[in-house]
């Protein structure tokens, strides 16, 4: 059961993907994007941290996402006149070119490795996560909450400044 | 063994004088420069004759100096060899240079750049004695790249005058060719026996040379071609008469031009070694007597006459050599050293009496009213060169004749017609510019030359009249220290039929020039006019002036083209062409092209090409 | 291999397309996520293979992270608006020769 789940949310990530990547619109984008990130929650909680995957549709889905679309709405709109690929010296298929390179290389590099099954453990890791968060890793996190501070600092005065 | 102080002084004496009067004679006081070059003068000569006399009595001396260079398993080293060979040409070239500086002193007395003059003159004068007293061909070439230099600045010493600038280029470049051709000689001597003095590689060749040893001698005989002016290499010498008379007098007769003949008798056993070489020798001499005796006979220069005739007795002096009378050779080298200087300073004696720099034929006549001392040194000198007895050419003419009556009639012809144009050419001179009527100018323009420009010509002439005597001395001197074998050195002895021969063919051309000088005074110059080409391929030597013109021609546009073509634009094309390329190669490689996604794609591209290196 | 290396590996590359090729910095910063997206899939899986709670550490740290990197890009690109220049990437080109 679990392993179905885990197969169409993961088919469910890459369609949403591939999906944004051919969206000329900004807020369909950012939809496709949405739904990806949905889909990779889904992912976390059955990869065996239901922590993870909460954490991951509660910030990144929810409130990245609505920073994004907030974003997207205050830009101008020239959508029809934006470019959708980008400006290239060299032939735009080279660039894709590399980035399949570059895909396939990973995906050598990673082959052959890692225990068989789609699953792993279930939640056992969830309770020792705080013992590691605040213990080894303790600077790293008081770090990543400076720094969501700070990035609060500037979501909230950037604009202003602009504004005045 | 002990190297006598007069070995040294050879060299010491006019090395102090040269920098005597350069460094402080030639700034502060000029008009001195020539007293401590005339000392030095007196100094070597009588060095030389102190070197002639030790060897008479048998002493010789073969001395390694010290070492100049040496790498792998060739060595060059600094030598004297004083034997009979090069003690004798010393004496006679130590006692003519000092004599001619003498009469250098008054000649250029009035020239501005006297100081110039002497110290080249000086300069000169060493190098040609080291020469001849070296004891290997390095050393010999050093000093033969010496007289080279010293003939270039003296030759051009006249510098705002363009004939002489272009006659000094045209000596200079002409004995270029030669002295190419030794220097490839020298690389082969050092590379196939490692070093190069005389003992040595006349020692190592018996043990087989092959066709290197061949090319060597036929290079050593290119060499002595161009300086001593033989049939291809000639025409350098006499449009070199541009110099000043000293100049002429002591390079281009006596001295300088038998360095060609000197190298080709000190190497002798080396020349005589290689099949055929000798009769080449003898056939070019043979030619170039008869050809520049022929175009002697047309000249209108005074000095251009008597260069015409070094150039012929220098072909006898090959002729002599080739035919293996290297004996003889050495002896007429000798000899026309006296004679030919008796002759070249009474030509400047006329020029210097005239005011000019140099003498036609038709400003001069009847001159022997005025200049009754030049005249007769000349005639001195005149019979000396035809070959009458008892003068001093008369020996050594009469060896070279009968060396070609025992070579065969080919040779035998080619000496008896030299020896008869010589009669001719020299009479002509002798009657047009002393005897016959005298052109229109002011009685008593002409005045004889003062007493320093008149004792070295006396002194000289006595040479050319007596120097015969000292004949059998200088065969038994040559014979001393010898490298080469006891035939090739012999003299002549004398017979009644080459004397018969000698003195006719002499008789014959003085008749020929009293016909067509004294007899008919104007068909010297109605001939001319009547048969202008005939004057034209006289004028051309013959075509070959056009011949050499086209080659020098050829040479010409070829350095054009290489410097033209292949200098600038190619090479500097290149080198400046370099800027652009890079420019633009850098363009298009460039990898600041401002736009953010370049700069990604060269990273994925960075990290692909990273990865496929550690995965692979 | 196992399927979520695969899916993650699959996010990663298409985000790191979608990033590479895309001409608006919007739609690059959107892959930027997904990227980001991806490699936590991997990251989590591998510390449940693996037993080892410091990997889900770093997930949550990487998302804490990410969270201040989207705010902080976003108000990069605001800035350009406001500063007049398109929004492409092709737009800042000011260091340019």
């Amino acid at each position: 059961m679990r392993e179905i789940c885990f197969y169409l949310a993961g088919a469910g990530a890459v369609f949403f993907s591939a999906l944004m990547l051919f969206q000329r619109g900004l807020y369909a984008g950012a939809a496709c994007l949405l739904g990806a990130l949905l889909q990779v929650g889904v992912l976390l909680y059955l990869a065996g941290s239901p922590l993870v995957g909460f954490l991951q549709v509660v910030i990144y889905a929810g409130g990245v996402m609505a920073l994004i679309v907030v974003a997207v709405m205050s830009a101008p709109a020239d959508d029809r006149d934006a470019a959708m690929w980008g400006v290239f010296s060299v032939p735009r298929p080279l660039v894709a070119g590399s980035v399949l390179l570059l895909g396939v290389e990973l995906a050598l590099a990673c082959a052959g490795g890692g225990a068989p099954g789609a699953v792993g453990a279930t939640g056992a890791l969830d309770k020792t996560l705080g013992n590691v968060l605040f213990g080894p890793y303790a600077l790293a996190t008081e770090a990543a909450a400076l720094l969501l501070f700070v990035a609060a600092l500037a979501l909230v005065s950037g604009p202003q400044r602009r504004a005045r | 063994m002990a190297v006598p102080v007069s070995v040294y002084l050879l060299f010491l004496a006019p090395t102090a004088a040269l920098l005597v009067s350069f460094f402080f004679l030639r700034p502060y006081k000029p008009g001195w420069t020539h007293l401590p070059i005339l000392a030095s003068c007196a100094v070597v000569s009588g060095s030389a004759i102190d070197l002639a006399a030790k060897v008479y009595t048998g002493w010789s001396l073969d001395q390694t100096m010290g070492l100049w260079m040496a790498a792998g398993n060739w060595s060059v080293s600094f030598g004297v060899r004083i034997d009979g060979l090069s003690s004798a040409v010393l004496a006679m070239v130590a006692v003519v240079g000092a004599l001619i500086h003498v009469y250098a002193a008054g000649y250029m007395k009035e020239d501005p750049a006297f100081p110039r003059f002497f110290l080249s003159f000086h300069l000169f004068y060493l190098s040609m004695i080291g020469m001849l007293v070296s004891n290997n061909f390095v050393q010999f070439y050093l000093f033969w790249e010496g007289v080279g230099l010293c003939s270039f600045l003296l030759i051009g010493f006249w510098t705002h005058k363009p004939a002489a600038r272009a006659a000094s280029l045209q000596a200079f470049v002409t004995n270029r060719v030669g002295d190419f051709a030794f220097l490839v000689a020298i690389f082969i001597l050092l590379k196939t026996y490692g070093d190069t003095s005389f003992g040595r590689v006349f020692e190592l060749m018996a043990y087989g040379g092959g066709p290197l040893l061949a090319l060597v001698g036929l290079l050593l005989f290119v060499a002595a071609a161009s300086k001593s002016a033989q049939f291809p290499l000639y025409f350098w010498l006499p449009d070199a008469m541009e110099g000043p008379t000293p100049v002429s007098a002591l390079m281009h007769a006596a001295t300088m031009v038998t360095a060609g003949i000197f190298l080709l008798a000190r190497a002798w056993p080396l020349v005589a070694f290689v099949p055929g070489l000798p009769h080449l020798i003898a056939a070019v001499g043979g030619g170039t007597a008869v050809f520049a005796g022929l175009l002697a006979c047309g000249q209108t220069d005074l000095k251009r006459i008597l260069a015409y005739s070094t150039v012929s007795h220098l072909g006898l002096m090959a002729l002599a050599l080739g035919l293996g009378r290297v004996g003889i050779a050495v002896l007429h080298l000798i000899m026309h050293g006296f004679f030919k200087a008796v002759l070249f300073l009474c030509a400047g004696n006329i020029a210097h009496g005239l005011g000019k720099s140099a003498a036609d034929i038709s400003e001069t006549g009847g001159l022997r009213k005025s200049m009754p001392l030049t005249m007769a040194c000349f005639t001195a000198g005149a019979l000396s060169l035809a070959g009458f007895w008892p003068t001093a050419g008369f020996f050594s003419k009469d060896g070279i004749i009968e060396a070609a009556l025992e070579a065969g009639p080919g040779w035998l012809a080619m000496a008896l017609a030299a020896a008869a144009l010589g009669g001719f050419y020299i009479s002509r001179m002798l009657f047009l510019a002393f005897f016959g009527p005298s052109p229109e100018q002011k009685p008593g323009r002409c005045h004889e030359a003062p007493a320093c420009m008149a004792v070295p010509v006396g002194f000289l002439a006595l040479a050319a009249l007596t120097a015969g005597g000292l004949s059998h001395g200088i065969g038994a001197l040559l014979g001393i220290g010898r490298l080469s074998s006891e035939e090739s050195l012999a003299l002549a002895h004398f017979s009644w039929p080459v004397f018969g021969l000698g003195t006719s063919a002499a008789v014959a051309g003085l008749g020929l020039a009293w016909f067509a000088t004294m007899a008919r005074p104007s068909f010297d110059w109605t001939w001319r006019r009547r048969l202008p080409w005939l004057q034209a391929l006289v004028a051309s030597d013959f075509g070959w002036r056009k011949v050499v013109a086209l080659v020098a021609s050829a040479c010409w546009g070829l350095a054009e083209w290489i410097g033209g073509f292949l200098d600038h634009r190619t090479w500097d094309g290149l080198i400046e062409g370099s800027v652009p390329a890079s420019v633009a190669l850098g363009g298009t490689l460039s990898l600041k092209s401002g736009r953010l996604g370049d700069y990604l794609w060269w990273i994925l591209t960075g990290t692909a090409v990273l990865l496929a290196a550690v995965l692979l | 291999m196992t399927p979520a290396v695969q899916v993650g590996l699959a996010l990663f590359g298409l985000g790191l397309a979608a990033v590479a090729l895309r001409g608006r910095l919007l739609a690059m910063l959107l892959g930027l996520e997904l990227m980001i997206a991806g490699v936590t899939v991997i990251l989590t899986y591998q510390a449940g293979v693996f037993g080892d709670p410091a990997g889900l550490a770093a997930v949550v740290l990487i998302i804490a992270v990410a969270a201040a990197e989207a705010v902080v890009g976003l108000c990069l690109i605001l800035r350009l608006h406001h500063a007049g220049l398109s929004g492409e990437a092709s737009s800042l080109s000011e260091l340019r020769e």
